[in-house]
């Protein structure tokens, strides 16, 4: 890998949500605990972040290619199985297609 | 690398020369950690490192520097290098972990460093990487539960070079849980470098024996 995703790509829709689940979830790392903690922060990259994953979610074909799975390589299976995976892990029963700011 | 081991990091344990080619490759292959000292454990996929009997995860490739002056050299200029310095003195927060960083390899060992890195790459499946790790996760619940595997046994094939890679850096809490610090290094080969098979003749795949339960 040259480069990480969001470096390459800033302004990606995507870029927090790579990012973040990338330092946090890659298997060198496994810190899902402290991503379940550091999503109850009111920040504006958290909100980011489940606003991308939530966007994710909903059209998984939005996603730029395969980076998501190059980044994070995590052993659900699909893209699609991990978003929700993470949904669940994160923020528990909340459904998905509530917008955080209606 | 007293220095290295008195920190929380991991890089010297699964990353350096003491991990043997066959145990790397039994990391990507069957996850077995070489941190986990059990045997018994280990062959079950049980992490070395983390509490609690959790079970070990690795991505596509483990890969490592297999000499030990190479090893340290690498870590040093990295922890002296300004992407990496900038990462370790930001402001401490107890519950943020930095982004990863990437440096190549070239810049911390010089234009032949890569020649010091060995790795393995899990095998996709029906081309997708995806479906083999999740099968490799599958096929070791499996095995370390006593039942037959409903998936293929996994399969890893060598990096064939780390020329133009990079060394990964992952910075994490220190010991006293004021500062950040590296927590682990470890060789990544260039994307393009990665499932190239255009020669099934000379196919190295390694299909293993499973380890016994």
């Amino acid at each position: 890998m040259r480069d990480f995703y969001w470096n390459r790509h800033p302004d990606s829709p995507f870029a927090t949500l790579i990012r973040i689940a990338t330092t946090y979830l890659h298997p060198e790392v496994d810190e899902l605990e402290a991503l379940q903690k550091l999503v109850k922060r009111e920040s504006d990259e958290m909100h980011t972040f489940k606003a991308e994953l939530r966007k994710a979610i909903n059209d998984p074909a939005q996603l730029p290619d395969d980076e998501l799975s190059k980044h994070v390589r995590y052993e659900d299976g699909s893209p699609e199985a991990f978003l929700r995976r993470l949904w669940r892990d994160l923020y528990g029963e909340e459904p998905i297609d509530t917008p955080e700011h209606p | 690398m007293a220095a290295i081991d008195q920190s929380t990091g991991h890089g010297h344990i699964r990353h350096e020369g003491w991990v043997t080619e066959e145990a790397n490759m039994r990391r990507a292959v069957y996850l077995e950690d070489p941190a986990q000292l059990d045997m018994t454990k280990r062959l079950c996929g049980i992490d070395g490192l983390k509490p609690n009997d959790k079970r070990h995860k690795c991505a596509e490739l483990a890969t490592r520097i297999t000499d030990p002056d190479a090893f340290a050299t690498a870590f040093t200029r990295g922890a002296e290098h300004p992407r990496v310095r900038a990462v370790i003195a930001t402001p401490y927060d107890p519950g943020v972990w930095p982004n990863p960083i990437l440096i190549p390899i070239a810049d911390l060992l010089g234009k032949d460093g890569h020649m010091y890195c060995t790795g393995w790459q899990l095998e996709p499946v029906d081309g997708s990487m995806d479906a083999a790790i999740s099968n490799r996760r599958a096929w070791r619940t499996a095995m370390a539960e006593g039942r037959r595997p409903d998936v293929p046994q996994p399969a890893a094939r060598p990096v064939p070079t780390f020329e133009g890679g990079t060394l990964l850096f992952l910075v994490g809490h220190n010991q006293a849980q004021d500062g950040y610090e590296i927590v682990n290094m470890y060789p990544q080969p260039r994307d393009d470098d990665l499932c190239v098979v255009t020669d099934r003749s000379s196919d190295e795949r390694f299909l293993l024996e499973p380890a016994p339960r």
